[in-house]
């Protein structure tokens, strides 16, 4: 049985699901903001990116924070649909939910609402506090979720060990130094010092300084593990049809692949590929694209092997050099294939389940012209946005395609 | 929470015995242990006793960080392991002499290493060492 097969709708279909508004708040640590605020806000931003008003909306999905079981009852219980004044108007408020690649999830699912009908417009939202809540919590809820309690958990597995192995895995793989692993942390640096939402906006960093801070999980340095962050995202996906009435610039859905290749990290069979070739190949197949039939890509990145790993699944660069394609500057500002163009995870933040969402965001923002005079990349057309969630369990590839007035632009 | 299939994993390791899932209808191993067999689905299930010979994947020493309960053991070494048998699973890994883990290299042959009882009820985990072979 094949394993890809056509999208069931094509690009001038009426009811081909777009993008057609982003929204975004800084990341970083901001406790004078709060949870419930943050959401209303961020959602008024993407709704008013997209010229559109809460009562254009008729579907909320909620990416979940994870710094509160609480206010992630909130979300899971239509709380926004009162906050934005959508009581008995709104047909639907549910949460979706995969970890990390839960926005590439988001984005099919409200896909296949538009698509299907059961939807015309979709709000989407992301509201994280970690950066403000208590880290020793965070580390424990951290060290048991997504790690089987009866097989893993007592050995003391956590977050930073399972980057550790599988960057010691991806280094001995491919003989990549640990000053090629280190500059993809500078590469995403340097694209922070451009995006006045990132964490590490006016704090550079070279090679030498990630590689003399500590060790905590060999063989990963501080500088290379990511930072906690208060953040918030949010965007609004209608059909063609709605976004061509009211005159709007779309982005649409070429494609999406994925490969599930493990829940365990210690059943993982290759920790230095994962599933982004698999990814990949349902992705291109799905689409007609190459990698290079792209200009920018927005790859989730808490650590630098998670997204040396993807590169080389998705064919930026021949497998085993995706660390020295970074290092020789291909995805820096002014690059070949600018990657991250936010900062990514690492340095604009790690928002939770919304550090994925943030990199998607950034995606669409770049399509739309809308990413800034000193970040916005030139003549965008195509953007490939990849996602993995959990112990990087699954690889998630979204092919996303701008539109001008409904025509490919 | 009743889970006989946990805890007759976790009675092996307590005397001192490495036990990974074998399906009696299809004969084939599987790891983590299943409540079916994930090969043919059969609801009849048992074990085999490894022999803990396998290749390192990968490891890390973690140094700083350790969940709730693991504070006191830093720092401390994890690894995958892929059995002979041909199923894989994440371990502890045994320090050299030194306290340190400067011998282990991903690919080394390595080998189960019991322990003692009390050690394995607060730890219910599979524990490594480099292969003597």
């Amino acid at each position: 049985m094949a394993d890809t097969w056509p999208l069931h709708i094509d690009a001038n279909a009426p009811n081909d699901p777009v993008f057609v508004g982003v929204g975004e708040l800084p990341s970083g640590r901001y406790p004078e903001r709060n949870f419930i605020g943050d959401l209303t806000h961020v959602g008024l931003l993407a709704l008013a990116d997209a010229r559109m008003v809460p009562r254009d909306v008729d579907t909320i999905l909620l990416i979940p924070c994870l710094h509160s079981p609480f206010d992630q009852a909130d979300l899971i219980f239509s709380r926004m649909a009162e906050e934005l004044g959508l009581l008995g108007h709104l047909k639907s408020s549910f949460m979706v939910h995969s970890g990390g690649s839960t926005s590439d999830n988001a984005v099919r699912l409200a896909s296949g609402l538009i698509a299907s009908g059961h939807a015309r417009t979709v709000l989407v939202l992301h509201c994280e506090r970690w950066g403000s809540a208590d880290l020793n919590a965070m580390v424990t809820m951290l060290s048991k979720y997504g790690i089987p309690n009866e097989w893993e958990a007592p050995t003391g597995l956590q977050f930073n060990a399972i980057g550790a192995l599988i960057t010691r895995r991806y280094m001995h793989a491919t003989q990549s130094s640990a000053a090629d692993m280190a500059s993809f942390c500078v590469t995403l640096r340097k694209w922070a010092q451009l995006n006045p939402n990132a964490m590490y906006r006016g704090k550079p960093l070279t090679v030498e300084k990630v590689l003399a801070s500590k060790v905590v999980a060999d063989p990963l340095h501080a500088l290379e593990c990511p930072m906690l962050a208060d953040g918030a995202v949010a965007f609004v996906m209608t059909s063609a049809e709605n976004a061509k009435v009211r005159g709007l610039d779309t982005v649409r859905v070429a494609g999406s692949g994925g490969s599930v290749s493990h829940y365990s990290v210690g059943q993982e069979p290759d920790l230095a590929a994962l599933g982004w070739a698999t990814a990949a190949r349902r992705a291109y197949e799905q689409s007609g694209w190459g990698p290079k039939d792209a200009q920018i890509a927005q790859i989730y990145d808490t650590y630098a092997a998670v997204t040396t790993i993807a590169v080389e699944g998705l064919g930026f660069c021949k497998p085993g050099e995706g660390a020295r394609w970074f290092a020789s500057g291909a995805a820096d500002p002014g690059g070949k294939m600018p990657c991250n163009t936010n900062g990514g995870m690492l340095s604009a933040g790690h928002t939770g389940v919304g550090g994925g969402t943030a990199l998607l965001v950034e995606g669409v923002r770049q399509l739309l012209g809308r990413a800034g005079p000193e970040r916005q990349v030139t003549d965008v057309q195509r953007c490939i946005v990849g996602g993995t969630g959990g112990s990087y369990m699954d690889a998630q590839v979204l092919l996303l395609e701008r539109r001008t007035k409904g025509r490919p632009s | 929470m009743s889970n006989p299939i946990r805890d007759e994993f976790r009675a092996g390791l307590a005397r001192g015995d490495l036990l990974i899932q074998k399906c009696n209808d299809c004969g084939k191993v599987n790891m983590y242990p299943r409540h079916a067999c994930p090969y043919c689905q059969s609801l009849s299930l048992g074990w085999h006793k490894s022999t803990g010979i396998g290749v390192l994947h990968s490891f890390t020493v973690l140094r700083a960080g350790a969940p709730e309960g693991f504070e006191a053991d830093l720092p401390y070494a994890l690894g995958v392991v892929k059995l002979d048998e041909g199923v894989q699973l994440l371990a502890r890994l045994v320090p050299d002499p030194d306290g340190n883990w400067q011998s282990y290299q991903c690919d080394a042959r390595v080998q189960f290493r019991p322990v003692a009882p009390e050690s394995a009820t607060p730890r219910p985990c599979a524990w490594f060492e480099p292969s003597a072979g």
